[in-house]
């Protein structure tokens, strides 16, 4: 069984883990199309190689992300979600922003 | 030879050989229903060998007798039924007392088993008989079948047998260094690893330390294996950081070195982060004609047998052999007592030591550069009787026959393998050496590490170098550093073990590659003639390594003969992948102690005592009703009724709870929810729906403001760990302020319900007011109901006038009682999940992931009055815009029978439009309030008005006609539950 | 002690969700904090104490326990008098023998001393309050801990031994401190491990979902059948403390 280190409580057996998806940027839904939209939704980019991915410790339901080699699946590296998601995110200024 | 020597058998030989016997404690068995007596320490199989008894089993395809091959459990020759256990290893499993044994694969007996005549028609049986048989005459499988069913396959199982469920269980166990392999090399590296200061498991699958050592001939006295062993042991254990498991099997290798270890019913989850393999070598067979007849065996098993149970494995041996190891047996032999009648030996020219010297000494005929070109048997194959023997005159060639030697022993001694299982598992490189003819690890994956002859390493001295190498290699890499710097040994002895074509066709065939699969040379070229060409496609075709050795004796013959074959180079050929398990587990083994967590309310032995039948809703238990099963209709409308004249109380505990608290708390929600919360009154509640990022509907339920900054959250009892799991990772990316708590166990929860709900409420709520004013529909409160402190919501799910309490779990059942004795007076009685079902229906209100699916949005589900459309953001806001616009291809109604008389429906009854399947019934029920069917149904968008008429196809095919009407159902103005 | 009349759980409002299973067993109950914990197993009280030395398991479900968590969280508790250090997933011992378990940066769960007086819990619960002040001073929020975990503690020298039965983490004795804490799958359930020994006997609180209690109970003691573990009561556990 493969070992994942959790940045919050460190190596643990990967059964005590979700997958959550690709890490992916959400479009800003004022703005972009409906197909784009809808290629957010369903399209996944299915990469052979480094990809980053949300993983979450069930006991601690703590979310992270990993960065994982999808062709070896080495684990290269994992850090807290803050690392890439490190501003608030506001909808309604954005909107505004555009105006 | 004395009475006790012979009481254990008339081939035992006295001490001290026989290592592994306790002579003291004789244990009686039967076999085949023939009374035998063996020693403590006995396998089954060295039991019977010391009585004389060779016949073991009989194979698989032909029904050929078979024997002990290896004493060591790596060959099927030796599987047999012990009681109800079928496929037991005869040479590993350990006799005990009354043990009841048979033998495998035969009609009538063993000894004279009629299926033994499917070798008169072998013709008939071709390689690839199932792919040529069953392809292109699919038919003939009726015909084949039966034949088949009653021929093949092992063991025997009593499906009408009281099955008993052993007690099995697994365990975690951790180091920092594993040695699997106890063995020279193992006990090398162990040693080594610990004293570079790691902390060392040592996994051994015999039940003493030491492996060849303890059976193997290393010099012309024959003490040097056992005083090495028994110096190596000693160290060992007085190692204080070295763990020995001995009887314990190493089954696999897994990512991140995870290790399963099976010893006796419990399997074991080794963790370690360097780990050595010092798995040894398989010795292989010599190919000829008659290769698998009984007393026919490797030079291994009968060192094994003489060394380790005391047994005489024949009178009058010959040994055929390529090798040092053979000499060492001959010498092991004479010692014994057992005449050796000649050494065969396929080398033209051997190299000369003091062991060949020693047995030229001993006058025993050494033939040189000649092979067996046959064996013979007496009475119907049960046992070898002699040898021919024949000058090799190319490779696998051999001249006319020169001599006959008679035999009851034939050791073949003409080359090993690597036991590189665990090292293929863990992805190892394995490539052909053209100088000792073997396949040896070139690449090894990071924190693993080989040693021993696994390692292409066989002189003594140099695999003990080589392991300790190996541990103090390992112990390196897990983190420890003691000593000195140790180097791999430069020479490995691995020349002049093994022959590169002990292989050797007979123009009368019956030379097997694989003994678990009656597979022979021919089959093996008629194979590759079939253009089966490759040795993974040869493998799958011929089923060559497919038995349950797993080719441990065939894989490399095959590799061999594919090789000569097709002209491809063997330098550029590997055997094929292996995978776990290295031996076959048990389900007992995998499946250990069932862990099965389940949750409970903490009113649940409430239930059971007023005659709940419990019904599961994920991993909680709820009451479906409280009474007989017998009179379950009954008791639903009763509990229904009850609850709409009078008062009823359900336990509501595993509904979901989440507290939303901070400054965002109200913004998070709006994002989450479809609807808005921004501007809900403090002491208000308000639907939540939620939907993923497709628009489709996930999860509903109410939305309770505490506190500008608080709401308690409810969410459906199998979907709030998913819910809180989204909300958590959303706000990962949102980085909003606000913090959000799972506290589903942490309240229990009743719903009191029914007009009479105030009035009893009222006698233990002292703290709110309960009044219409004070306490309208759709508030919430904060309060103590019997003391308890507790949060209370105005909620109408089932329509009447009620209210949810919640209080801290460990009160749960407290308030129960609570509550029970204050509605004595008014008759109050629990309802279960069934009453509340059609409770709900009635209003029609949705049960998420019933009345929607996994492709339900919130426009189908008829909901567009829960889709805020003024706020700037939600999770599915957008698709949501998308499907509004692209309109609707179903949509959720409620309706009721047009023809009364019709049978009710039932979830997921189809929907019709002409032929066309348009939609399903969700949910219907005769309901008691109404006295007539209502349910919901998903029709076409055209037939949605009330008033309009949709076809349902009910059991046997017919059609029934519903008719739309508007909902509720019940009590359409909601007076009631604003009562 | 005798003299007082017994205990009966369902005769106090807070109760163990395991209360029919412990008086199955034998137990003797005291009423602590509004419910009744089992305070010893049968009359053999020095037995029960080897047992509590190698391999027991006590309810302390009804024993004061809380919890906070939201940003704000610890330097609002040190504030309240509490030490707490930078580490995650390791426990802080407070003057009065509670335990400060840090399962995340703005996250503890604080379980009482086994004199289960509750005093420094309840103090806490009360103090903490909604603040008026605009923008709002970040102090964290309470957590139900009392009633979201049931709360075990395994003791014994067989408990590392034992716990491998049941959960993938090395809690050896060498590998697992005193203070450390184990968020993980215990039994294929969530749970929380912490070690605090009780005086030279290794001992470990567990808590994990409440409503897998009446399941969780016999699982463990299942584990502990070859090392001869079962229930303790809580005078064994104080004995040991010293």
């Amino acid at each position: 069984m493969k070992i994942m280190n959790c940045p919050l409580n460190g190596p643990r057996n990967i059964s005590e883990f979700v997958w959550g998806g690709e890490v992916s940027i959400m479009p800003d839904p004022k703005s972009v199309s409906d197909l784009e939209w809808g290629e957010y939704c369903f399209i996944e980019n299915n990469t052979a190689g480094v990809v980053r991915e949300w993983w979450c410790h069930v006991p601690t339901s703590y979310w992270f992300i990993a960065e994982r080699n999808t062709v070896t699946d080495e684990i290269v590296r994992t850090y807290p979600a803050g690392e890439i998601f490190n501003k608030r995110v506001e909808f309604a200024k954005q909107s505004e922003d555009k105006k | 030879m004395t009475a006790s020597n012979q009481m254990g058998g008339i081939n035992r030989l006295p001490a001290p050989r026989g290592l592994l016997i306790d002579r003291s404690k004789q244990i009686t068995f039967t076999f085949e229903g023939h009374s035998f007596t063996g020693y403590a320490g006995d396998t089954v199989a060295s039991a019977l060998a010391a009585n004389d008894a060779w016949m073991i089993s009989r194979s698989f395809k032909y029904h050929r007798p078979r024997g002990v091959l290896t004493m060591i459990g790596q060959d099927a020759n030796t599987l047999v039924q012990i009681g109800d256990e079928p496929n037991c290893l005869a040479d590993k499993r350990a006799i005990e007392p009354d043990m009841a044994i048979e033998g495998q694969n035969y009609i009538g007996t063993l000894e004279a088993d009629r299926g033994r005549m499917v070798e008169l028609v072998k013709k008939f049986l071709p390689v690839g008989f199932y792919y040529k048989t069953f392809h292109e005459k699919r038919d003939s499988w009726r015909f084949w079948e039966p034949i088949v069913r009653a021929m093949a396959g092992l063991g025997k199982i009593d499906l009408k047998a009281d099955f008993h469920h052993s007690y099995y269980d697994k365990k975690y166990l951790f180091a920092d260094v594993a040695v699997i392999g106890g063995g020279p090399a193992g006990l090398a590296a162990a040693l080594q690893a610990a004293e570079t200061g790691a902390e060392v498991i040592l996994v051994e699958e015999s039940p003493q330390l030491g492996g060849s050592l303890n059976y193997a001939r290393f010099d012309e006295t024959g003490d040097g294996g056992s005083r090495t062993s028994g110096e190596l042991a000693s160290r060992v254990r007085l190692q204080p950081n070295i763990t020995v498991m001995t009887n314990a099997i190493c089954s696999g290798w897994f990512a991140d070195n995870w290790l399963p270890v099976i010893q006796g019913n419990r399997f074991h989850k080794l963790r370690v982060k360097a780990v050595v393999l010092a798995t040894g070598s398989i010795e292989q067979p010599a190919v000829f004609r008659n290769n698998d007849l009984p007393g026919i065996m490797m030079g291994s098993a009968a060192q094994r047998l003489i060394h380790l149970y005391g047994v005489r494995p024949g009178k009058r041996a010959v040994i055929l052999t390529a090798n040092r190891d053979g000499y060492g047996q001959a010498l092991d032999l004479l010692e014994a007592g057992i005449e050796v009648a000649a050494v065969i030996d396929l080398r033209p020219t051997p190299p000369q030591d003091t062991m060949t010297k020693a047995v030229q000494r001993a006058g025993i005929e050494i033939r040189t550069g000649h092979a067996i070109a046959e064996a013979m048997h007496i009475g119907q194959k049960k046992h070898v009787s002699g040898v021919s023997v024949a000058p090799i005159i190319g490779e696998g060639e051999l001249g006319k026959a020169v001599a006959e030697y008679a035999c009851d022993t034939v050791l073949m001694s003409v080359g090993y393998s690597p036991a590189g299982q665990l090292l293929h598992h863990a992805g190892t490189k394995f490539g052909y050496d053209t100088r000792s003819h073997m396949f040896k690890p070139e690449a090894v994956p990071a924190h693993v590490f080989a040693a021993g002859s696994v390692n292409n390493t066989f002189d003594l001295s140099a695999v003990l170098a080589d392991g300790r190498y190996a541990g103090w290699a390992a112990a390196k890499d897990a983190g420890f550093e003691r000593g000195s710097e140790l180097a791999p040994p430069v020479e490995r002895g691995a020349e002049e073990q093994t022959h590169p074509w002990p292989i050797f066709p007979h123009a009368k065939g019956m030379e097997f590659v694989d003994f678990d699969e009656d597979l022979k040379i021919e089959d093996l070229i008629n194979g590759i003639h079939d253009g089966y060409d490759s040795v993974e496609l040869l493998k799958r075709y011929s089923t060559v390594g497919m038995g349950p050795s797993q080719g441990k004796h065939s894989a490399v013959a095959a590799v061999r003969i594919v090789s000569r074959e097709t002209g491809m180079d063997l330098r550029n050929m590997s055997v094929t992948t292996q995978r776990p398990p290295y031996t076959p587990e048990k389900f007992g083994h995998l499946a250990g102690r069932i862990f099965d967590p389940e949750r409970r309310t903490a009113m649940h032995h409430r239930h059971l005592e007023l005659g709940a039948q419990m019904m599961p809703a994920g991993l909680w238990w709820r009451p479906g009703y409280y009474g007989a099963k017998a009179d379950r209709d009954q008791i639903i409308r009763d509990e229904v009724n009850n609850v709409r004249n009078n008062v009823g109380l359900i336990d509501v505990s595993t509904l979901g709870g989440l507290d939303v608290r901070g400054p965002d708390a109200a913004e998070f929600l709006n994002r989450m929810y479809t609807f808005t919360y921004t501007k809900l009154q403090v002491g208000r509640s308000r639907y939540l729906l939620m939907t993923d990022q497709t628009g489709v509907i996930t999860d509903d339920g109410v939305a309770c403001r505490f506190h500008d900054e608080h709401f308690y959250v409810t969410a459906t009892t199998s979907g709030v760990d998913g819910v809180y799991r989204q909300m958590l990772q959303w706000n990962a990316q949102w980085r909003l302020d606000v913090d959000v708590a799972n506290v589903t166990a942490a309240y229990a929860g009743v719903n009191i319900a029914g007009p009479k709900s105030r009035e009893v409420l009222a006698r233990v709520c002292h703290d709110i007011d309960l009044s219409p004013e004070g306490f309208p529909y759709l508030g919430v409160r904060m309060g103590t109901v019997a003391g308890i402190p507790a949060r209370l919501m105005r909620v109408g799910f089932v329509g009447e006038l009620g209210y949810e309490i919640h209080v801290p779990a460990s009160y749960g059942e407290a308030l129960w009682d609570a509550l029970m004795a204050a509605g004595g007076l008014n008759g109050i009685r629990p309802f279960g999940v069934e009453a509340q079902r059609v409770l709900r229906l009635e209003k029609g209100h949705i049960i998420v992931s019933q009345d929607t699916d996994g492709l339900t949005n919130a426009y189908e589900a008829d909901m567009p009055w829960a889709v805020a459309k003024s706020k700037p953001f939600h999770v599915g806001g957008r698709s949501a815009e998308i499907q509004l616009k692209n309109g609707l291809t179903r949509k959720l109604v409620g309706f009721t029978l047009k023809n009364a008389d019709d049978p009710c429906p039932e979830e997921c009854h189809l929907v019709l439009k002409g032929s066309a399947i348009v939609g399903r019934v969700t949910s219907a029920v005769h309901s008691p309030s109404l006295k007539k069917v209502v349910g919901l149904a998903y029709v076409h968008p055209d037939d949605a008005q009330p008033g309009s008429t949709f076809d349902i196809k009910v059991h046997g095919g017919r059609i029934i006609q519903g008719t739309v009407v508007p909902i509720p159902f019940f009590d359409p103005e909601n007076k009631r539950q604003e009562m | 002690m005798n003299a007082l009349p017994k205990t009966v759980p369902n005769g106090l409002q807070r109760r163990s969700f395991l209360y029919r299973q412990l008086q199955q067993a034998g137990a003797e109950f005291a009423e602590v904090n509004g419910g009744a914990v089992a305070i010893r197993y049968g009359n053999n009280e020095a037995v029960e104490l080897d047992r509590a030395k190698a391999m027991g398991i006590a309810d302390l479900s009804v024993l004061p326990r809380t919890g906070f968590k939201g940003t704000g969280t610890v330097e609002w508790l040190q504030t309240q008098g509490l030490t707490i250090g930078q580490e995650s997933n390791v426990a802080y011992r407070q003057s009065g023998g509670e335990w400060a378990a840090r399962l995340a940066p703005t996250e503890i769960f604080l379980v009482d001393s086994l004199a289960g007086s509750g005093q420094l819990i309840d103090r806490l619960n009360q103090s903490w309050a909604w603040g008026s002040e605009k923008p709002r001073k970040a102090i964290g929020y309470p957590t139900p801990r009392q009633d979201s975990h049931a709360w075990f503690m395994v003791t014994g020298q067989h408990a590392p031994d034992m716990f491998a039965k049941i959960c993938g983490i090395d809690f050896r004795l060498h590998k697992f401190a005193v203070g450390q804490i184990a968020q993980t799958s215990i039994a294929k359930m969530s749970g929380i491990i912490i070690r605090t020994d009780l005086g030279t006997t290794p001992a470990y609180h567990l808590l994990a979902d409440i409503a897998s209690a009446d399941y969780l109970w016999p699982a463990v003691q299942d584990a502990m059948k070859e090392f001869n573990g079962g229930p303790v009561g809580l005078n064994a556990l104080r004995r040991l403390e010293g």
